[in-house]
Protein backbone atom coordinates (compact mmCIF):
# COMPACT_ATOMS: atom_id res chain seq x y z
CA UNK A 1 0.00 0.00 0.00
CA UNK A 2 1.45 3.25 -0.83
CA UNK A 3 0.31 6.13 1.45
CA UNK A 4 -0.20 9.62 0.37
CA UNK A 5 1.17 11.34 3.28
CA UNK A 6 4.28 8.61 3.74
CA UNK A 7 5.64 9.71 0.08
CA UNK A 8 9.23 9.68 -0.41
CA UNK A 9 9.79 7.69 3.32
CA UNK A 10 11.91 4.86 2.41
CA UNK A 11 10.23 1.91 3.73
CA UNK A 12 11.34 1.15 7.17
CA UNK A 13 10.48 4.93 7.90
CA UNK A 14 6.96 4.26 6.52
CA UNK A 15 6.40 1.33 8.75
CA UNK A 16 7.98 3.60 11.63
CA UNK A 17 5.15 5.59 10.90
CA UNK A 18 2.37 3.32 10.56
CA UNK A 19 3.21 1.74 13.87
CA UNK A 20 2.36 4.80 15.67
CA UNK A 21 -0.95 4.84 14.26
CA UNK A 22 -4.17 2.59 15.25
CA UNK A 23 -6.25 0.11 13.32
CA UNK A 24 -9.97 1.15 13.52
CA UNK A 25 -12.79 -0.51 11.73
CA UNK A 26 -15.62 1.99 10.53
CA UNK A 27 -19.17 -0.28 9.93
CA UNK A 28 -21.05 0.22 6.73
CA UNK A 29 -22.77 3.67 7.57
CA UNK A 30 -21.01 4.64 10.36
CA UNK A 31 -19.15 7.59 11.13
CA UNK A 32 -15.29 8.55 11.44
CA UNK A 33 -15.92 12.16 12.61
CA UNK A 34 -18.87 14.79 12.20
CA UNK A 35 -18.35 18.45 10.79
CA UNK A 36 -17.26 20.49 13.74
CA UNK A 37 -15.81 17.80 16.09
CA UNK A 38 -12.45 18.33 17.66
CA UNK A 39 -9.60 17.13 15.33
CA UNK A 40 -6.79 15.08 16.94
CA UNK A 41 -6.27 12.53 15.02
CA UNK A 42 -5.70 12.23 11.13
CA UNK A 43 -6.52 8.79 9.16
CA UNK A 44 -4.91 7.11 6.53
CA UNK A 45 -7.60 5.07 4.47
CA UNK A 46 -6.72 1.22 4.32
CA UNK A 47 -9.20 -0.23 2.65
CA UNK A 48 -12.98 0.58 1.83
CA UNK A 49 -13.95 4.04 0.95
CA UNK A 50 -14.47 7.43 2.82
CA UNK A 51 -17.25 9.80 1.91
CA UNK A 52 -16.68 13.69 2.76
CA UNK A 53 -19.95 15.53 3.37
CA UNK A 54 -20.96 18.94 4.01
CA UNK A 55 -24.81 19.75 5.14
CA UNK A 56 -26.72 21.84 3.12
CA UNK A 57 -30.55 22.66 2.72
CA UNK A 58 -32.20 20.96 0.58
CA UNK A 59 -36.41 21.39 0.15
CA UNK A 60 -35.91 22.38 3.96
CA UNK A 61 -34.24 19.37 5.11
CA UNK A 62 -30.52 19.23 5.96
CA UNK A 63 -28.64 16.77 3.63
CA UNK A 64 -25.43 15.60 4.04
CA UNK A 65 -23.51 16.46 0.56
CA UNK A 66 -20.77 14.45 -1.39
CA UNK A 67 -17.47 17.12 -1.29
CA UNK A 68 -15.42 14.43 -2.07
CA UNK A 69 -14.87 10.64 -1.56
CA UNK A 70 -11.24 8.95 -0.32
CA UNK A 71 -9.98 5.46 -1.37
CA UNK A 72 -6.87 3.31 0.06
CA UNK A 73 -3.78 5.32 0.54
CA UNK A 74 -5.58 8.71 0.91
CA UNK A 75 -5.30 10.87 3.65
CA UNK A 76 -8.34 11.58 5.94
CA UNK A 77 -8.93 14.79 8.62
CA UNK A 78 -5.58 16.68 7.50
CA UNK A 79 -7.39 19.46 10.24
CA UNK A 80 -5.87 17.64 12.88
CA UNK A 81 -2.36 18.81 11.69
CA UNK A 82 -4.21 22.27 11.22
CA UNK A 83 -5.28 24.94 13.64
CA UNK A 84 -7.82 25.44 15.05
CA UNK A 85 -7.97 22.09 14.63
CA UNK A 86 -11.59 21.14 14.58
CA UNK A 87 -12.73 19.05 11.33
CA UNK A 88 -14.74 21.56 8.38
CA UNK A 89 -16.57 18.30 6.69
CA UNK A 90 -17.95 14.96 8.33
CA UNK A 91 -16.57 11.75 7.31
CA UNK A 92 -18.93 8.58 6.54
CA UNK A 93 -18.06 4.97 5.57
CA UNK A 94 -20.42 3.83 2.62
CA UNK A 95 -18.88 -0.03 3.43
CA UNK A 96 -17.00 -1.16 5.85
CA UNK A 97 -13.78 0.60 6.09
CA UNK A 98 -10.50 0.50 7.81
CA UNK A 99 -8.09 3.44 8.03
CA UNK A 100 -4.81 3.73 10.12
CA UNK A 101 -5.22 6.84 13.26
CA UNK A 102 -2.73 8.52 14.12
CA UNK A 103 -3.03 11.17 16.82
CA UNK A 104 -1.43 14.57 16.29
CA UNK A 105 0.52 14.52 19.80
CA UNK A 106 2.07 10.73 18.51
CA UNK A 107 3.26 12.32 15.21
CA UNK A 108 4.36 15.59 15.85
CA UNK A 109 6.87 14.26 18.65
CA UNK A 110 8.16 11.40 15.93
CA UNK A 111 8.58 14.51 13.84
CA UNK A 112 10.26 16.04 16.07
CA UNK A 113 12.29 13.20 17.30
CA UNK A 114 13.12 12.67 13.28
CA UNK A 115 13.35 15.80 11.21
CA UNK A 116 13.98 14.44 8.19
CA UNK A 117 11.06 12.74 8.40
CA UNK A 118 8.95 15.26 9.51
CA UNK A 119 10.33 17.35 6.71
CA UNK A 120 8.39 14.77 3.82
CA UNK A 121 5.72 13.95 6.13
CA UNK A 122 5.01 18.09 6.36
CA UNK A 123 6.08 18.31 2.01
CA UNK A 124 3.15 15.74 1.70
CA UNK A 125 0.86 17.14 3.95
CA UNK A 126 1.36 20.54 1.64
CA UNK A 127 0.82 18.88 -1.25
CA UNK A 128 -2.82 17.50 -0.15
CA UNK A 129 -3.54 21.51 1.58
CA UNK A 130 -2.49 23.01 -1.71
CA UNK A 131 -4.29 20.35 -4.08
CA UNK A 132 -7.32 21.11 -2.33
CA UNK A 133 -6.90 24.66 -2.51
CA UNK A 134 -6.52 24.79 -5.90
CA UNK A 135 -9.62 22.54 -6.53
CA UNK A 136 -12.06 24.25 -4.60
CA UNK A 137 -10.34 27.91 -6.20
CA UNK A 138 -11.37 26.62 -9.28
CA UNK A 139 -14.64 25.24 -8.56
CA UNK A 140 -15.48 28.62 -6.48
CA UNK A 141 -14.48 30.47 -9.74
CA UNK A 142 -16.65 28.32 -12.16
CA UNK A 143 -19.74 28.95 -10.01
CA UNK A 144 -18.93 32.57 -10.12
CA UNK A 145 -18.59 32.77 -13.38
CA UNK A 146 -21.98 31.35 -13.54
CA UNK A 147 -23.72 33.60 -11.15
CA UNK A 148 -22.17 36.80 -12.92
CA UNK A 149 -23.41 34.80 -16.33
CA UNK A 150 -26.65 34.44 -15.19
CA UNK A 151 -27.40 38.12 -13.58
CA UNK A 152 -25.86 39.76 -17.36
CA UNK A 153 -28.76 37.47 -18.85
CA UNK A 154 -31.64 38.60 -16.03
CA UNK A 155 -30.07 42.22 -16.73
CA UNK A 156 -30.59 41.91 -20.67
CA UNK A 157 -34.33 40.27 -20.51
CA UNK A 158 -35.60 43.32 -18.39
CA UNK B 1 -86.11 98.39 -16.75
CA UNK B 2 -87.78 95.52 -18.38
CA UNK B 3 -85.15 94.33 -20.61
CA UNK B 4 -83.23 94.32 -17.46
CA UNK B 5 -85.33 92.23 -15.51
CA UNK B 6 -85.92 90.37 -18.57
CA UNK B 7 -82.14 89.72 -18.87
CA UNK B 8 -81.68 88.79 -15.30
CA UNK B 9 -84.29 86.32 -15.29
CA UNK B 10 -82.76 84.76 -18.18
CA UNK B 11 -79.74 84.64 -16.79
CA UNK B 12 -80.85 83.15 -13.17
CA UNK B 13 -82.64 80.33 -15.76
CA UNK B 14 -79.72 79.27 -17.31
CA UNK B 15 -77.60 79.17 -14.26
CA UNK B 16 -80.38 76.77 -12.83
CA UNK B 17 -80.57 74.42 -15.85
CA UNK B 18 -76.35 74.71 -15.80
CA UNK B 19 -76.24 73.56 -12.32
CA UNK B 20 -79.25 71.16 -12.80
CA UNK B 21 -77.09 69.54 -15.19
CA UNK B 22 -73.83 69.04 -13.47
CA UNK B 23 -75.67 68.07 -10.67
CA UNK B 24 -77.65 64.76 -12.73
CA UNK B 25 -74.12 64.04 -14.42
CA UNK B 26 -71.93 63.68 -11.25
CA UNK B 27 -74.58 62.49 -9.31
CA UNK B 28 -73.53 58.56 -8.22
CA UNK B 29 -75.74 55.77 -9.54
CA UNK B 30 -77.88 55.03 -6.73
CA UNK B 31 -79.97 52.56 -8.79
CA UNK B 32 -79.17 48.52 -7.99
CA UNK B 33 -76.29 47.66 -10.18
CA UNK B 34 -76.75 44.75 -12.56
CA UNK B 35 -74.72 41.29 -11.28
CA UNK B 36 -71.97 41.24 -12.07
CA UNK B 37 -69.60 37.85 -12.40
CA UNK B 38 -67.43 38.33 -10.06
CA UNK B 39 -63.49 38.34 -11.24
CA UNK B 40 -60.90 36.67 -9.55
CA UNK B 41 -58.51 38.87 -7.71
CA UNK B 42 -55.45 39.45 -9.42
CA UNK B 43 -52.55 37.83 -7.26
CA UNK B 44 -49.69 40.28 -6.54
CA UNK B 45 -46.55 38.76 -6.85
CA UNK B 46 -44.43 38.78 -3.32
CA UNK B 47 -41.98 41.57 -3.29
CA UNK B 48 -38.53 39.92 -4.07
CA UNK B 49 -35.21 41.40 -3.25
CA UNK B 50 -32.40 39.90 -6.25
CA UNK B 51 -32.29 38.82 -9.59
CA UNK B 52 -36.67 37.96 -10.29
CA UNK B 53 -35.25 37.17 -13.84
CA UNK B 54 -32.11 34.78 -12.54
CA UNK B 55 -34.49 32.99 -10.39
CA UNK B 56 -37.31 32.39 -12.65
CA UNK B 57 -34.52 31.05 -15.44
CA UNK B 58 -33.58 28.22 -12.86
CA UNK B 59 -35.99 25.29 -13.60
CA UNK B 60 -37.62 24.14 -10.92
CA UNK B 61 -38.43 20.97 -10.56
CA UNK B 62 -40.69 20.45 -7.89
CA UNK B 63 -41.80 16.50 -9.23
CA UNK B 64 -38.47 15.53 -8.90
CA UNK B 65 -38.14 12.99 -5.64
CA UNK B 66 -35.81 13.79 -3.33
CA UNK B 67 -33.80 11.07 -3.35
CA UNK B 68 -33.42 11.91 -7.49
CA UNK B 69 -32.90 15.56 -6.40
CA UNK B 70 -29.74 14.12 -3.79
CA UNK B 71 -28.31 11.91 -6.36
CA UNK B 72 -27.98 14.75 -9.29
CA UNK B 73 -26.65 17.39 -6.47
CA UNK B 74 -23.98 14.69 -6.25
CA UNK B 75 -23.54 13.84 -9.63
CA UNK B 76 -22.90 17.56 -9.98
CA UNK B 77 -20.55 18.05 -7.44
CA UNK B 78 -18.57 14.73 -8.93
CA UNK B 79 -18.73 16.38 -12.42
CA UNK B 80 -17.27 19.91 -11.48
CA UNK B 81 -14.32 18.51 -9.35
CA UNK B 82 -13.29 16.83 -12.35
CA UNK B 83 -13.43 19.93 -14.58
CA UNK B 84 -11.75 21.72 -11.85
CA UNK B 85 -9.30 18.92 -11.80
CA UNK B 86 -8.66 19.37 -15.16
CA UNK B 87 -8.15 22.49 -15.03
CA UNK B 88 -5.80 22.25 -12.32
CA UNK B 89 -3.83 19.83 -14.33
CA UNK B 90 -3.86 21.73 -17.39
CA UNK B 91 -4.96 25.54 -16.22
CA UNK B 92 -6.27 27.24 -19.03
CA UNK B 93 -8.74 29.61 -19.04
CA UNK B 94 -10.58 27.28 -21.24
CA UNK B 95 -10.59 24.44 -19.19
CA UNK B 96 -11.60 26.71 -16.25
CA UNK B 97 -14.93 27.43 -17.81
CA UNK B 98 -15.44 23.47 -19.69
CA UNK B 99 -19.49 22.97 -19.34
CA UNK B 100 -20.09 19.53 -17.92
CA UNK B 101 -23.36 17.69 -18.53
CA UNK B 102 -24.89 18.35 -15.21
CA UNK B 103 -28.53 19.67 -15.32
CA UNK B 104 -28.07 22.23 -12.94
CA UNK B 105 -26.06 23.87 -15.20
CA UNK B 106 -27.60 23.14 -18.82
Amino acid sequence: MVYELLNGLSPAEADQVLALGTRVTVPSGGPLFRLGDPADRLFLTERGRIRLTLPMLVRGRQEDILIEEKSPGETVGWSALVPPYSFTLSATAPLETEVIALSRETLCAFCDSSPAVGYKIGMNLAILVGQRLQLVQAMWLREMQRTVELRAAGVRER
Amino acid sequence: MDMLLMGLCMTFIGVAVTAMAFVAATRPRSSTPAVQPELPAAKVAPARFFSDRVAASIPLQPTVPIEVLLLQIENHVRLEQAAAESFVAFPTQALLHSKTTSPFVN
